[in-house]
């Protein structure tokens, strides 16, 4: 009873782009653990994912058009603000996170750190050669940019206090975004740590056609490079 | 004072002051979306194009000023570096604009749930 009523001011957070074939078993999932405060962001899919997610009985918000995946984790951030959130975790819809894991990070939040990171590397996860190349590329450009050396810039499994989701200003709209909140831990002096977290890199997840790839983290870098404050 | 012109010349000078003509029409008949920069702009571009198109030999001096090499070269990177402005002034520009249509795709997604929690809380209050 008393785990229950401490999930009441915990939102997670789930942006989705043509999930329809896992979100509402990612949604199940993450029910079964206890967390009612599921709000998911319908980034302009073109599939089923709005009415899959709807007939789960969550809070479904809906861009009209194709975002981006850091439009719509700032959308599903100020959602969860006027709901009342005290902690926000932001989760992937692709069935790669482990909804189990969602303890851990709140359990950090609630030590008091500001921004919990999952982090891929510090667990032996089985990383396909060139994600694990990916990861360290935007690692290093990220420490680069911004000052701030973690061991997963680019993970979508993250916690913010309240402290941290008021000050943290998204403006990119594309995947760079995940580098853009390790630049306001710096900037804000966020207190922050990263977790081991497992992944399950499945046929769909990796194969999916609006993924991260070569092409994307070329345009990624591009654009932190360029755009930037 | 004659200044001997080949017919490409004379098709750029013929050209340039088309386009001068044009923006000049444009602003002082107060069309839409003319403004005094735009007017700078044009009239700089196309008449350094009308004078090295009338004059070529003066790109020359031009670079032997500036310590540059051949003519073409002058011309050539001045060109690229003002392509290179125009380029980021545009990518700055489209960049804008997306992030005022997401902010509107916002908006109208939270809309609903704003209004919702506003009436549930109302509700409470009573």
């Amino acid at each position: 009873m008393r785990e229950q009523t401490s999930f009441i001011n915990i939102y997670i957070v789930i942006p989705a782009y043509n999930e329809e074939k896992v979100l509402g078993d990612v949604i199940r999932q993450i029910r079964k653990e206890g967390y009612k405060n599921i709000i998911v962001i319908d980034d302009g899919s073109e599939d089923k994912t709005f009415s899959l997610a709807k007939a789960e009985n969550v809070c479904v918000l809906r861009h009209i058009i194709n975002c981006g995946e850091g439009a719509a984790i700032k959308t599903g951030i100020e959602a969860a603000k006027i709901l009342g959130a005290k902690y926000i975790i932001t989760f992937d819809a692709d069935d790669q996170h482990d909804p189990k894991e969602i303890r851990f990070i709140t359990r950090k939040l609630k030590e008091g750190f500001d921004v919990v990171l999952g982090s891929r590397m510090i667990n032996k996860n089985k990383i396909p050669f060139s994600r694990k190349i990916a990861i360290k590329l935007g690692n290093f450009f990220t420490w680069f940019l911004f000052g701030v050396w973690v061991s997963d810039s680019q993970s979508g499994f993250r916690g913010y206090s309240e402290k941290a989701f008021s000050k943290i200003n998204i403006k990119n709209s594309h995947y760079e975004y995940s580098s853009e909140i390790i630049r306001e831990i710096g900037k804000y002096k966020l207190k922050y740590c990263e977790i081991p977290i497992n992944i399950r890199y499945t046929y769909y997840s990796m194969h999916k056609k609006h993924g991260q790839s070569f092409i994307n983290g070329i345009k990624t870098l591009a654009r932190l490079a360029v755009l930037s404050d | 004072m004659t200044i001997p012109l080949n017919l490409f010349q004379a098709s750029i000078i013929l050209l340039s002051l088309y386009f001068i003509i044009d923006r000049l029409k444009k602003y002082f008949s107060k069309e839409r979306s003319q403004s005094l920069f735009k007017l700078t702009a044009t009239i700089g571009i196309w008449f350094g194009v009308l004078v090295f198109g009338a004059i070529p030999s003066l790109a020359r001096k031009v670079s032997l000023f500036l310590g540059l090499g051949e003519n073409l070269n002058t011309l050539i990177f001045l060109g690229f570096i003002i392509v290179f402005m125009i380029l980021f002034k545009f990518v700055g520009i489209f960049e804008n604009i997306e992030k005022n249509i997401t902010e509107i795709v916002r908006k109208e997604a939270l809309k609903g749930l704003f209004e919702n929690t506003t009436i549930n809380k109302q509700k409470t209050k009573k």
